[in-house]
């Protein structure tokens, strides 16, 4: 008797849980399919700029800029490590604070100093818990991150960078790849070098266009590379937004498969006591008769 | 074959796409004054500054405040990348007046903090203008 009440008692909890978790998988995919939108919508931006760069970088001959000068004798180094605000995302915050200690340590190892921004209640908590240091906290991450949120964060790093503070620049975050697949990876964000040779390749396949500029090539250049810069880190926040969402709609259809298969063999297991019991009940009934003949 | 008389003209901001249209004329604020571009201009890129930038279609008229950025023309196709746009609908007069004040009382540590400032009070007149001249034409 007993079992039967906790068997039901349990499917129950399970056929509740069964509905959060239904309900956050397809909150989540409403809110990936925004934040898609939101990341394809930054694609445009970012081809263009880079389109400019090899244009103009090819117009400009040996570009020397502060930002693509990497620094061998300044052993500092910062490392944006991009995380939730909320969990319940399955292995998302996990993935990109593994990354993101992994690079931590191999700096080090190179006798480098790094200082930490840690981005996402989540990261924040898991830093404190190892007894890493950070050198700044945010705690709030928008689901939908603004470019003007960004930008500062960027400008930042480039001064210090220029001031000869830093030597370099990583983000650590869930880049998207497709939505099937997303890798938590460290980026290097500055010095931007690698990135405007292989801006010049592409260019060389494409036909060349004499522009008019307005100012001097190297001067268009001094601004164009903050922007890439910049844009690049806001691409990676729009990246890791989409995919905390899909990280998140995959693991509650996980937790939502799981409670379906408990229910059901809840569901099966209450069955068998119910019949059990009335076989039993039966059996006694029949029993007791043939007692009392 | 019949002449072309309009450009495709887009306006892209790392956000989303803004605009995107076939344009006869389109006027935008560069670095060092006002540019403008009419059908089957010679590739150019620019530098942008803070102003209006005004795009006539056949039929339509858009003005919007950009905010630095680059144009590139080339093969009848312009580009304008900037980093934020602002239409008059968004604007309130009473809170761009307010930023002006702002602007002009900030403290001017440095040369930096001077270039800030000069940028600010430039930026807020720029958006009051397009309050005033374009906000009263949609109300009416």
């Amino acid at each position: 008797m007993a079992n039967r009440k906790v068997l039901l008692k349990r499917r129950k909890t399970a056929r509740n849980i069964c509905k959060i978790t239904r309900t956050m998988q397809l909150i989540a995919t409403a809110r990936f399919q925004a934040a898609f939108k939101r990341a394809m919508g930054t694609k445009p931006y970012v081809e263009k700029l880079a389109e400019l760069v090899a244009n103009l970088s090819e117009s400009a001959e040996g570009v020397d800029h502060p930002l693509l000068q990497t620094q061998p004798n300044v052993k500092r180094s910062s490392l944006l490590i991009l995380t939730s605000m909320r969990g319940l995302c399955g292995g998302y915050n996990a993935n990109v604070l593994r990354a993101a200690a992994a690079h931590l340590d191999e700096q080090s190892a190179h006798g480098i100093d790094t200082d930490v921004h840690m981005i996402g209640k989540k990261g924040i908590a898991f830093f404190q818990f190892l007894k890493r240091p950070m050198a700044k906290q945010t705690a709030q991450v928008s689901d939908a991150p603004s470019f003007e949120d960004v930008e500062p964060i960027a400008n930042e790093w480039m001064d210090r960078l220029t001031r000869g503070e830093i030597a370099t620049v990583h983000v650590a975050y869930m880049r998207f790849v497709s939505a099937g697949q997303q890798r938590a990876e460290v980026m290097q964000l500055l010095p931007l070098a690698c990135d405007v040779d292989s801006g010049s390749k592409k260019a060389e396949t494409s036909r060349r266009v004499e522009y008019e500029f307005s100012p001097a090539p190297e001067a268009l250049l001094n601004e164009l590379l903050p922007a890439t810069v910049r844009v690049r880190l806001f691409q990676c926040f729009t990246e890791a937004v989409v995919s905390e969402q899909i990280a998140r709609m995959v693991a509650m259809k996980a937790a939502t498969d799981a409670a379906t298969d408990m229910i059901k063999s809840l569901t099966r297991r209450y069955n068998r006591a119910r019949q059990t019991y009335i076989t039993m009940e039966l059996l006694d009934i029949v029993g007791g008769a043939n007692a009392l003949e | 074959m019949a002449r072309r008389e309009t450009f495709q003209c887009t306006v892209i901001t790392p956000e989303r796409q803004v605009l995107d249209c076939e344009a006869k004329f389109v006027a935008f604020p560069a670095h060092d004054g006002e540019f403008g571009v009419l059908v089957n201009r010679a590739p150019l890129v620019c530098k942008l500054g803070i102003g209006l930038l005004r795009i006539e279609t056949a039929n339509d008229r858009h003005v919007m405040m950009v905010d630095e950025g680059f144009a590139q023309v080339v093969d009848n196709r312009l580009t304008i990348l900037t980093e934020s746009t602002a239409h008059a609908e968004d604007l309130d007069a009473a809170v761009v007046e307010q930023s002006r004040v702002e602007a002009r009382a900030m403290r001017v540590p440095d040369e930096a903090g001077y270039r800030a400032r000069s940028k600010a009070i430039q930026r807020a007149q720029v958006q009051l203008r397009l309050v005033r001249t374009e906000g009263s034409k949609e109300k009416a």
